[in-house]
């Protein structure tokens, strides 16, 4: 039962990424400043360090469906969502193994995870001829912006998330070793 | 172990092409949206609508406590303009009750201005920056289509890009680009100045006119553009913004003005779905008169 819980904490954060432009005040969404909310993709790191055993991948799968939503829904250019979650969380997935899953462990995966992803996004928009911007200007107006922002974020989510979905991992995933 | 690596690599190649193939898919001009995602889109849609509401009201009261600070000032300055806008509608009315009875004589019953409002509400808002799209909660249920305008109060907010059985996403006037242009006028008493929107400069935060005809070359800052009827699918009339400068092309051979949007952009509530009400038949008769 516990394992529906995923689908509707992602679908809500999809659907409130919608409404975020509006909850920031409008003078940073009228600046040159591109602040890009990765809600969904902040919670996905956690199922990743949390949640996901070495060798079961349930952080994947969500990050190519939802990723795949976030498609279909805001921008209409299908697959470059899904395709940059999906690698982005591959990695901090990759990198979890290696690393104890604490609060900075968090922070340091939550930075490489939304600039990896981010960045995905950027070089395929450019290489498909949708955006146009030179690199540096990139780096300065939307990356780091984006990467501040959505670490804000990973912060508040950390006392909701990281013992529960510990404990969830324990519940529905401890004495199987198949998917 | 040799053979997990060559899976991983085999996995994201796979990935890759699939990338491509659902890219070059979205990218090619279709007319509608697949079955699935008009139902994804109606099913977020529904939910987002129900999200809305409780997000509105919050920033309802955040907005209003910032505008009862600057009230008073407000009031007095809209007294005075109050005054001069009543000889202002009065004049307006006598004019309309002439053009209707010049109409009625001639009659035309509809003309290339007249259009139908579909009144519609922003749910929700792209969050990818760089594609400038919104989301409303009329479909084609409510007899939206593609490539309608769409406007405020204050003027054109952008055109309908795809639609669904009951939301459909808005294309603002910010994220404009070549491929959807928009045929636009600016009035002169004899002949007028036509020309493209083609696009969004986001350095300067101007809208592009491509100027095709120019009667004249004094071009002045401040002067409204204005949707033209050339373009077949938009009524005539609808305000886009005010010029702010005019500058050549990089080819020296056209000339472009600067448009400021006459809408506030980043601030969408309620918007208004041009329908326009001439049918196409009826569009060459007018043509004709005009001539």
């Amino acid at each position: 039962m516990k394992r529906l819980f995923f689908p509707l904490i992602l679908f809500l954060l999809t659907i409130l990424e919608g409404a975020a432009l509006e909850l920031l005040p409008s003078n940073l969404v009228m600046g040159n400043l591109m602040i890009v909310p990765h809600w969904v993709f902040a919670f996905l790191v956690y199922m990743a360090i949390f949640y996901d055993k070495d060798y079961t991948y349930y952080s994947i799968g969500y990050a190519l469906l939802f990723g795949l939503l976030i498609d279909v829904v805001y921008t209409g250019v299908l697959g470059v969502y899904m395709f940059s979650y999906g690698l982005a969380i591959y990695i901090v997935h990759g990198l979890k193994k290696i690393l104890q899953g604490n609060f900075y462990v968090v922070v340091l995966l939550g930075t490489v995870g939304v600039l990896l992803a981010d960045l995905f996004i950027y070089l395929i928009y450019t290489s498909v001829g949708i955006v146009d911007m030179v690199f540096q200007d990139y780096t300065l107006g939307r990356m780091l912006p984006t990467i501040l922002s959505n670490i804000v974020f990973i912060l508040l989510l950390y006392p909701f998330c990281a013992k529960r979905l510990a404990r969830w991992q324990w519940e529905q995933l401890s004495g199987k070793s198949t998917l | 172990m040799h053979f997990f690596r060559n899976k991983r690599l085999f996995i994201l190649l796979i990935g890759f092409i699939v990338l491509v193939a659902l890219i070059g898919f979205s990218l090619k001009d279709r007319e509608n949206l697949t079955a699935v995602e008009k139902f994804v889109n109606d099913t977020v849609g529904w939910t987002q609508n129900v999200i809305h509401t409780p997000v509105t009201f919050i920033t309802d009261i955040v907005t209003n406590v910032k505008d009862f600070k600057n009230t008073y000032e407000e009031n007095q300055l809209l007294n005075e303009q109050l005054s001069q806008y009543k000889s202002l509608i009065y004049e307006v009315q006598d004019i309309k009750e002439e053009n209707e009875e010049l109409n009625d004589l001639l009659g035309i019953t509809e003309t290339v201005r007249d259009y139908d409002p579909i009144q519609a509400t922003v749910v929700s808002r792209s969050p990818e920056r760089w594609v400038e799209q919104v989301t409303i909660n009329k479909g084609e249920q409510d007899g939206v289509r593609s490539n309608m305008i769409v406007i405020t109060a204050e003027g054109m907010v952008g055109k309908i890009k795809s639609t669904s059985e009951f939301t459909s996403n808005v294309q603002l006037l910010t994220g404009f680009d070549q491929y959807n242009r928009i045929s636009a006028t600016i009035s002169r008493e004899e002949r007028d100045i036509f020309g493209m929107i083609e696009g969004f400069d986001q350095e300067s935060n101007s809208l592009l006119f491509r100027i095709i005809e120019e009667s004249d070359k004094d071009l002045e800052e401040g002067e409204l553009v204005v949707s033209s009827e050339l373009g077949g699918e938009f009524p005539k009339g609808l305000a886009i913004g005010t010029v702010k400068e005019v500058v050549s092309d990089q080819y020296g051979l056209t000339r472009i003005a600067m448009v400021e949007p006459a809408a506030d952009i980043y601030d969408l509530r309620n918007v208004i779905v041009v329908d326009r009400a001439l049918t196409e038949t009826e569009e060459s008769n007018t043509e004709e008169e005009e001539e």
